[in-house]
């Protein structure tokens, strides 16, 4: 290990936030009397900027290659989409790799047991090797086989979507937009393939983690405690408020098995392959095809954009603690992943009140406007700022406007009027302000109560 | 024999045709087969597909890229067909759609007294039963079209158009988007729930009123009794009380409905008819979402339907002693499931055009059904509808004794108006609703218009002589910005911005008689000042649509009813409160 004698707590935490466009990177360095620690929160980007930027995900690698001076302790991957890690892949990977990583943190339902193993899994597929403090054993492996079996459908899914997505950019009705997010959807969101499995090789050891469970890393980060807020694993969400509607299991299974059919086997997988196929489309019902055509491409969008969703909701929720200073980072977690720690976990209340009194909030999904919860988490934020002698908040995006969403609907990222409530509520600090090609990032520093007294 | 005889009606050319349909669902089998039906579609001189005046099913699949050849103009009308065609021949599909969506119309026609339209220009629904591998179906106004998916399980295709009450319930959003355009726009939680309420209950007294149906699920619930009695096709009355239909018949149904085509939608019946009456149901959070509101409407016409039958089967004479016939046992329930699916047809003609609530739909059935059926003393369907409507907090709006509509006391000005063109054309309607703006309480100043005439024919009650009627829906629109809402006595929601435009909507249905002379107004109009109820709920509608998100820049409010379908299949109900 880096550093030497064992150090006993941080007197300073520095965020270095990397320009990466539309991404999220992040350089948690833990200064000790005895040497900095460093952790590694998320790697990834859809599109670097053009200017004031880094020019390449290589040379993101290359700087935190200096400014961990050659050691990595903890690397966090907090979902598998590619803009939080596609930069684990390829050279930039590699140069990652050289880093030599203690410890890897990933959500739950990363295990790859998990995701490879679709109908047996093995007790270990329990969610975080560390358990996680809900659950009772018979019911948790059953809820992690219907995960199971869920993921290795969604994952089926996915596949198949891309190269749909592929396809349609040819077919007669389908919007070249819609085909161009199918596709986008399918290769770079769902599947990820080269990121998730360099992760899957990466450091000494590896966690899979669930609200709830311990992280091991008290020898690596002394003196710093990490609350794991989400995701939920299955059981606990599924115990939210009222039964499911219908088994989601099943929808998953339906449609992978579409996929299935149409991917593999007989040819062409037509339904009824003796009947007889009309050899021209008659006239009367040309008008009609291109239509058919578009909404069997809408339709499989929207199944991807529950599945893409879905995916956000994988994202990890850590609340750091460095010595009574909280730090919160929240991948992408969307409403659905937020509600159990802020609302129906037994100890939400407590958890609500621990959150508010965090300094930095790393804003969620780059800003869009269904992951940062107005109510439940902004607005309780506010409240803790009126308490006398409460530190201000620090919000911390890392974004790239213009990419994703309008603003004529409303959906534009990062969204306008989150941005101005963070700016009215908080000390912003965006990636997208305040960087040059050469200085392609922006520091954050939190000195902490003297913890080297020791 | 796997068949069963649905409606009446005899084979040639000029009279009804017959063909075959899947009962219920391919999974629901008696004697080892699929259970069949024939059912009545009015005659029509065909072209392949088939295509007819009013639907052209249109066999692609997206999914395979594979155009079916048209199935023949002929429908299959003789010997009923054995399972291999059922499931292996595409064109008993397309004329499977063809005659539940034809016969779904002829419903609504027959009920309405009028032909119907569709809500889009075109006069020929687009009928498409093996659109794309999904498990999913829909109705898509902007392709005039109903989509029918399929699925896979196991390897065995299953398709959604082989459904009865998938095929009803889309064609019912069709149907219901022609007569009332507005339904689908936002205004308040009854509003989203309705169309999905509705379309739920046409396809579950659609499948009620199949004998056979209902048949095979008494026969179900008798199965264990081996007596000679049951043996001679009767039915211990022991099987026949509220709560064992309930289980056998209700309940039953919903298992039948987990059928082949489970997992593609929701078993909208098994909810609703677990819902435990509670006047105070709907206030709860739960059943503000739009799925689940729209099913306690369900649950409060379900219960009625069996609370009516069960009455009727304590009239039937024993057959031997406490044996009675199971076949009039089914005849009864079908019949009752017929009435109520009339009942609820014509109770659109008496909506408001706008902004609907559970109590005006409660008050339209009641008037619409009052008005033709003065005598309810042998079904007792509207004191039933009623009581079962307040157990689930739904009262009518109507505060009359009997729930309906008052009568309107309004002397119209007729100065100008040509009587006789009164009943075709909306500028001559225009005309005397302009004459009246006063006292119809309209606003001059919002943009008013005639948006559908339609005049009906009944057979009067008195007399059994037909009844010229004319219904008329007269809407407005006001554009104001967010600030203005002051000058209507209205206050701003919290959260909208001044500037933000907001459109106040109302409108009002008028039912004139055969003079022309105005019988109801039935009004949900633009809010007045001093109308106080009136500017309370125009203000609940506010706060409920910007709660929404309604009112943010460019929100989209035409959802497609696939994606609906879809979240009502994964009961995606995202918190707005929590979104930016």
């Amino acid at each position: 290990m880096a550093g030497s004698r064992r150090p006993k707590r941080p007197t300073e935490v520095r965020i270095r936030a990397y320009n990466v466009g539309f991404g999220d990177c992040f350089l948690l360095t833990f200064r000790y009397p005895a040497g900095d620690r460093h952790l590694l929160m998320d790697f990834g980007s859809t599109r670097l900027p053009r200017r004031n930027g880094p020019g390449s995900m290589v040379r993101v690698a290359e700087q935190i290659r200096t400014d961990t001076g050659g050691k990595l302790h903890v690397v966090v991957a907090t979902h598998r989409h590619a803009d939080h890690i596609s930069g684990f892949a390829g050279k930039a990977g590699e140069v990652i790799a050289a880093l030599e990583p203690e410890l890897v943190v990933q959500p739950w339902t990363e295990q790859p047991d998990l995701a490879t193993d679709a109908r047996a899994p093995s007790s270990s597929s329990s969610p975080g090797r560390a358990a996680p403090s809900a659950g009772r054993g018979g019911g948790k492996r059953l809820a992690a086989a219907a995960a199971v079996s869920r993921l290795a459908d969604m994952h089926e899914l996915a596949e198949y979507v891309r190269e749909q997505g592929v396809r349609s950019e040819t077919v007669a009705g389908v919007p070249k937009r819609l085909a161009a997010q199918l596709a986008f959807l399918g290769e770079e969101n769902l599947l990820n393939r080269p990121a998730v499995e360099a992760l899957q090789s990466l450091g000494r050891k590896q966690v899979y983690a669930a609200f709830g469970s311990r992280l091991p890393i008290a020898s690596l980060l002394p003196g710093v405690a990490v609350d794991v807020l989400g995701p939920p694993t299955v059981e606990q969400s599924a115990g939210i408020r009222r039964e499911a509607r219908t088994d989601p299991d099943e929808f998953w299974h339906l449609a992978a098995s579409a996929a299935r059919a149409r991917r593999g086997g007989d040819g062409q997988g037509r339904l009824f392959p003796e009947a007889p196929v009309a050899r021209q489309v008659p006239q009367e019902a040309r008008w009609l095809i291109p239509q058919i055509e578009r909404m069997h491409a809408e339709e499989l969008l929207s199944l991807v954009r529950i599945l893409d969703s879905a995916l956000n909701n994988t994202s990890l929720i850590l609340l750091f603690d460095v010595a009574g200073t909280r730090l919160l980072f929240p991948g992408d977690a969307q409403i659905e992943n937020w509600r159990y720690a802020l609302r129906d976990a037994p100890e939400a209340a407590e958890i609500r009140a621990r959150l508010a009194t965090a300094v930095l909030y790393k804003v969620g999904h780059h800003g869009s406007l269904n992951a940062t919860p107005r109510t439940l988490l902004w607005e309780a934020l506010q409240e803790a700022r009126t308490d006398p002698g409460a530190e201000p908040l620090v919000t911390l995006l890392s974004t790239l406007a213009g990419k994703h969403g309008s603003e004529t609907r409303g959906t534009e990222v990062p969204r306008n009027t989150l941005v101005e409530a963070l700016r009215r509520g908080s000390e912003l600090h965006s990636t997208e302000e305040g960087t040059t090609s050469a200085r392609f990032w922006r520091d954050l520093v939190f000195p902490l109560d003297d913890g080297s007294s020791a | 024999m796997a068949h069963t005889q649905g409606d009446g009606g005899t084979m040639g050319p000029g009279v009804p045709r017959r063909p075959w349909i899947v009962a219920q669902d391919p999974g629901v089998r008696r004697a080892g087969r699929i259970l069949t039906a024939q059912v009545s579609v009015p005659w029509e001189d065909l072209e392949p597909g088939p295509l007819g005046h009013r639907v052209h099913v249109v066999d692609y699949d997206a999914s395979t890229k594979t155009f079916y050849r048209p199935a023949p103009a002929s429908l299959l009308e003789g010997d009923a067909p054995d399972d291999d065609l059922i499931l292996g021949e595409p064109s008993f599909h397309a004329q499977n759609v063809y005659a539940l969506v034809m016969r779904t119309l002829g419903r609504f026609e027959q009920a309405l007294g009028r032909r119907v339209s569709w809500g889009f220009r075109s006069h020929q629904l687009k009928v498409v039963p093996h659109a794309f591998e999904a498990a999913n179906a829909f109705y898509a106004p902007d392709s005039e079209s109903l989509s029918f998916g399929y699925f896979r399980r196991d390897g065995r295709p299953a398709f959604t158009c082989l459904s009865h009450d998938i095929v009803v319930h889309e064609t019912a959003h069709a149907l219901l988007d022609g007569l009332r355009s507005r339904f689908m726009a936002p205004s308040s939680p009854d509003q989203a729930a309705f169309h999905e309420g509705y379309a739920d209950i046409v396809a579950l007294l659609s499948v009620f009123s199949l004998t056979g149906v209902v048949e095979q699920l008494i026969d179900h619930a008798a199965e264990r009794d081996r007596s000679r009695s049951a043996r001679r096709g009767l039915i211990h009355r022991s099987l026949l009380d509220e709560e064992q239909l309930r289980r056998s018949v209700l309940f039953g149904l919903a298992d039948d409905m987990e059928g082949e085509t489970a997992g593609a939608r929701v078993n909208a019946l098994r909810r609703s008819v677990a819902l435990e009456p509670d006047p105070a149901i709907l206030e709860q959070d739960v059943f503000l979402e739009a799925h689940s509101r729209g099913e306690v409407l369900v649950a409060a016409v379900m219960r009625t339907y069996l609370e009516v039958w069960t009455r009727r089967l304590r009239a039937l004479g024993a057959i031997e002693r406490d044996y009675v016939d199971r076949e009039r046992v089914a005849e009864e329930g079908a019949n009752v499931a017929d009435q109520l699916l009339t009942m609820v047809i014509r109770a659109l003609d008496y909506t408001p055009p706008i902004h609907l609530t559970f109590a005006d739909f409660l008050s339209a059935v009641l008037t619409a059904d009052a008005e033709v059926r003065v005598d309810d003393r042998r079904y007792q369907l509207r004191a039933t509808l009623r009581t079962w409507f307040g157990r689930y907090g739904i009262e009518p709006t109507a505060a009359t004794v009997d729930g309906t509509w008052p009568r309107s006391d309004l002397q119209l000005t007729r100065h100008g108006v040509r009587f006789d063109s009164l009943q075709a054309d909306p500028t001559e309607m225009f005309r005397l609703v302009w004459s009246n703006r006063r006292s119809l309480q309209l606003d001059p100043s919002a943009y008013t218009r005639v948006s559908s005439l339609r005049p009906c024919l009944r057979i009067g009650p008195e007399d059994g002589l037909p009844v010229r009627e004319t219904v008329a829906e007269c809407t407005q629109y006001l554009s104001v910005r967010a600030d203005e809402l002051r000058r209507y006595r209205l206050v701003k929601p919290l959260g909208v911005d001044d500037a933000t435009p907001i459109v106040l909507e109302g409108g009002s249905t008028l039912v004139l008689d055969e003079y022309g002379t105005l019988k109801y107004e039935i009004n949900n109009g633009l809010p007045v000042k001093g109308n106080a109820p009136a500017l309370a709920v125009a203000q609940r509608r506010l706060d409920y649509l910007a709660e929404q998100g309604y009112f943010e820049a460019g929100s989209s409010v035409a959802a497609r009813l696939s994606s609906l379908h879809r979240r009502r299949a994964l009961g995606d109900d995202s918190a707005r409160a929590e979104v930016w």
